[in-house]
């Protein structure tokens, strides 16, 4: 005998059932109900509402910080979206943009809680913007968006929230000006009840005249039983109540609890440069230091890893969209995300720093720059050819095949 | 005139495969897929340092380049340029049952195994080695039948009756009846069903002969991942596709299948652009395709009745944790370990039902297959639930984030005080995907994950048997997938995919 085993254990069975299995399976499929098969289920329609490719909103309100403005969105049902998607404080969307023949999105924070997202009727977000340096979306928006205004947002989007079984018991979130943003969502949110954490706010502002939030963020700590604490450290002014200069290891140990705490930081590069310097201080681990990174990715050409003979150059970006080319021009030091949408190229993208994969693009040909601290890309995507053209710059002239959702 | 002989509609595992084979016999293929990236399930995503395993646990029927299983045959002949890594292990078991629990590691190799099994379970050598040999009959005549295609015609129908009655037996036989009637003791049989989970039925529903061929083939052949997660897999399909003369279009959501007359005529995309065409393969379920995207004058009856009698399988809950020790520092031992409160595989199904009673969940230590997954001193782990019903039935906005951190609380909780570890202290990075990220990313009913209960009456061979003729209703349209003919799984899915292309070319030759 070819197998070994016992045929006792077959005694009994015929090959009949295995004969008789598709008719049984027509029997089956016979009997049951006549009607149209659902697919939509409650998980569906969480995902649908949670996830929204595209939130229509209008600007039902408009208030001036100087220097900065805090727009009020609510949803535009006249286009198709009847509320705002909830979601988890110190998120951002991405807002499409039109400006001159660029098109273009950019990230940003909900800074309002996400309790007011919640419910059916009145359901909104704040985006609060402020100029930055280099301005360019910031300044046309603050030029621009007025009160009744349309804009298209995306869904909720980035993982800068706080995680229960990840995060300690108390964060000490380091803010550098609009940077507030995140922070004050999840100010909102502790005192809603949406997260319980603590969290000392250590923000910092040029001058006290021009502290972003102020009354605000400190009356959501006044109403937080103590949960929520907010230092303000003013580095052009030395005023009495303020701290001064940077947020400093000094600082930081002066106002962070005894024994654990996560560090979450929100502001430009510079300051994150410096944090690096000053967490080393701390001696604390990767894990307890969390940095928001949407937003544009500046500098690559003075990486120190940037190959010198590019600069000053211009290359030819040859754009492939499902089959039909374009030539655009890209600077060295410019991303082929920009390149893309200077010349009204509406090429996909969310975070803009590497991060999230939205652009995820084939290489085609060309040799590029990525920096290194900006390369979110998978693996694989280095074997077979894949860029994030948000922050890929080129070295010489290049293909690429991207894929516009519209 | 159309521009593509297939349109093929989701660029998951099936799709892949269905498009590889029909761009490498000569048609011109063109994939709609309405992610920025291919694979659905099969993926992967970067948090700070780490890049995180989606959904592939292990490939079944890939063996070594010089002795492949069928699976590993079908990929290289694609021509995939993928780095294949084997699992040197089985499974590991632990069920905390206070009576009969265990807590075994099983070795890889049919020998070995069944040693271990004897360790464990003295006196099961016997009954395990019938259950080996039957398995290795089985083997031999699934091998048999793929040869003829799963089609064996005329004279072979007379063949496989006198070789292969007994595969014919078993086919029909639930495992655990089957495992009863070998006699294997109650405890082995318990270890042997541990897999259940990945095949998305327990042991009372799911056939002996499927069963038992897949476990003796990841013993025999190995599980097998690969080095880049499932995201090198997936792109090495879109690189082959676009050489073989295919193309791939991402951020491409097809809306609409326009069916007529019982015939397909093309697709219209969410853009509002239509491409012609008469052929499509849909990597998307029946139940999706017929509820949203078809005429519902256009869909036969039999689908509308299939739908209803069919069980949607498993939903997925993951918890991805990046680890700042390495897995040897914390002590995390093993790839694959189930952990369940019971080793009965029906209550387990039971159980996972509901939310408040559903405890089990399946570790995955990936830097135990492949040490640098993870950069030094670092490691990546994964807590795998599946449900068995719509527990997220109720679910609000509001509940639901708070739901998720609390399911992935629960379960590390758990974990840590099972094997005394501290997983904790380590984590660095963690994301929680939860049905409804399921049901985001593959627009899946409830955020199935396996497709239908392949339950004995519509299990693999049936559904197989069926797959040619029966189940073909719309002139055009065939489906392939994890929710395919040859059940869930990577493996399942890639051999689906050319099953149905190979159906498909057969169809377009003959005009049917």
């Amino acid at each position: 005998m070819k197998y070994n085993y016992d045929k006792k254990a077959l005694q009994g069975l015929s090959v009949g059932p295995f004969l008789n299995q598709v008719k049984l399976r027509t029997q089956k499929i016979e009997e049951a109900p006549d009607t149209m098969p659902v697919s939509v289920f409650n998980a569906n329609r969480l995902a649908k509402a949670l996830h929204p490719d595209v939130q229509h909103v209008k600007i039902s309100e408009v208030a001036d910080h100087g220097g900065a403005k805090s727009y009020t969105l609510v949803p535009d049902a006249e286009r198709g979206t009847e509320k705002m998607a909830y979601f988890r404080a110190s998120q951002y969307v991405s807002v499409s943009l039109h400006i001159g023949d660029a098109v273009l999105s950019k990230p940003y924070t909900i800074r309002s809680s996400p309790a007011d997202a919640l419910g059916t009727g009145k359901t909104s977000y704040i985006l609060t913007v402020k100029q930055t340096s280099p301005a360019y979306a910031s300044k046309y928006i603050l030029e621009n968006w007025k009160q009744g205004d349309t804009v298209d947002i995306s869904g909720p989007l980035g993982d800068f929230y706080y995680q229960q079984l990840r995060d300690a018991g108390t964060v000490v979130a380091i803010a550098g000006g609009s940077g507030i943003t995140p922070f004050y969502s999840m100010a909102a949110a502790i005192v809603d009840g949406l997260e319980d954490f603590n969290l000392t706010i250590l923000y910092g502002s040029r001058t006290a005249d021009g502290i972003l939030l102020k009354d605000e963020i400190e009356a959501l700590a006044a109403k937080s039983g103590g949960k929520i604490k907010v230092v303000h450290i003013l580095s052009d002014e030395e005023k009495d109540g303020y701290e001064h200069g940077f947020i400093t290891a000094e600082i930081i140990r002066k106002y962070a609890p005894e024994g654990d705490y996560s560090v979450f930081m929100c502001g430009p590069k510079a300051m994150y440069d410096f944090e690096d310097g000053e967490m080393k201080k701390l001696g604390l681990p990767k894990r307890r230091v969390r940095k928001e990174m949407s937003g544009d990715y500046f500098g690559a050409e003075k990486n120190a890893d940037y190959p010198v003979q590019a600069k000053g150059k211009e290359f030819q970006l040859t754009v492939n969209i499902r089959g039909e080319k374009q030539r655009v021009a890209c600077k060295a030091g410019e991303s082929l995300l920009w390149a893309m949408e200077n010349a009204g190229i509406k090429a996909p993208s969310h975070c803009r720093s590497g991060q999230c994969g939205w652009c995820h693009s084939k290489l085609i040909s060309g040799e590029y720059y990525c920096p290194k601290d900006a390369d979110g890309r998978r693996m694989a995507d280095k074997k077979f050819g894949w860029i994030h053209p948000c922050c890929t710059y080129p070295l010489s002239d290049m293909e690429i095949c991207i894929y516009p959702t519209e | 005139m159309a521009k593509y002989d297939v349109i093929v509609v989701g660029a998951g595992n099936g799709g892949l495969s269905a498009a590889a084979y029909l761009a490498k016999a000569g048609k011109k293929v063109l994939v709609l897929e309405k992610n920025k990236l291919p694979g659905g399930c099969a993926t992967s995503f970067r948090r700070g340092d780490f890049e995180f395993e989606a959904t592939l646990h292990e490939l079944c029927q890939m063996g070594t380049s010089e002795d492949p299983g069928a699976v590993r045959k079908l990929l290289d002949g694609y021509g995939l340029n993928v780095e294949w890594v084997p699992v040197e292990e089985s499974f590991n078991s632990i069920s905390t049952d206070p009576k009969n629990g265990f807590d075994v590691q099983m070795p890889a190799g049919v020998d070995a195994f069944i040693d271990e099994m004897e360790r464990q379970v003295p006196g099961s050598r016997e009954s395990m080695t019938t259950v080996m040999e039957l398995s290795r009959m089985l083997s031999d005549g699934v091998g048999w039948l793929a040869e003829r295609h799963n089609e064996p015609s005329g004279l072979q129908k007379v063949e496989m009756l006198m070789k292969w009655h007994d595969l014919m037996k078993v086919v029909p036989v639930t495992t655990d009846d089957m495992l009863r009637r070998i006699g294997v003791p109650d405890k082995a049989r318990e270890i042997y069903e541990s897999y259940w989970d990945y095949v998305s039925v327990d042991s009372t529903k799911m056939s002996f002969a499927v069963y038992a061929f897949m476990t003796y083939t990841y013993l025999v052949k190995k599980p097998w991942i690969a080095k880049y997660r499932s995201h090198e897999i997936v792109l090495a399909y879109d690189q082959r596709i676009r050489e073989l003369g295919g193309d791939i279009w991402y951020n491409t959501e097809v809306t609409k299948i326009d069916v007529k007359d019982g015939a397909v005529r093309g697709v219209s995309l969410k853009t509002g652009e239509y491409l012609p065409c008469d052929r499509v393969i849909s990597n998307l379920m029946p139940t999706v395709v017929f509820d949203r995207m078809v005429d519902p004058k256009e869909v036969p009856e039999r689908d509308r009745r299939l739908m209803n009698a069919r069980k949607l399988a498993q939903a997925a809950f993951t918890i991805y944790l990046g680890l700042d020790a390495s897995a040897e520092e914390i002590g995390l031992k093993g790839y694959d370990t189930f952990v369940r409160s019971t080793g009965d595989t029906l209550q387990q199904y039971n159980n996972a039902a509901s939310l408040e009673t559903h405890q089990d969940y399946c570790v995955t230590v990936l830097n135990n297959v492949i040490p640098d997954a993870s950069r030094p001193g670092s490691c990546l782990l994964q807590f795998s639930k599946f449900y068995t019903a719509d527990v997220f039935k109720d679910v609000t906005e509001e509940q639901y984030f708070k739901l998720k951190d609390k399911i992935a609380m629960e379960t590390v909780l758990h974990y840590e005080k099972l094997t005394g570890l501290d997983i904790r202290s380590h984590i660095e990075e963690i994301v929680v995907a939860a049905p409804v990220t399921w049901a985001r990313y593959l627009g899946t009913p409830q955020g199935d994950v396996y497709g239908y209960e392949p339950g004995t009456w519509d299990g693999m061979f049936p559904r197989v048997q069926s797959a040619h003729k029966l189940d073909y209703t719309i002139k055009g349209l065939r489906f392939v997938g994890g929710h395919g003919t040859q059940m869930d799984g990577y493996s399942q899915a890639y051999m689906s995919g050319a099953e149905q292309a190979r159906y498909m070319l057969l169809d377009m030759k003959e005009g049917c």
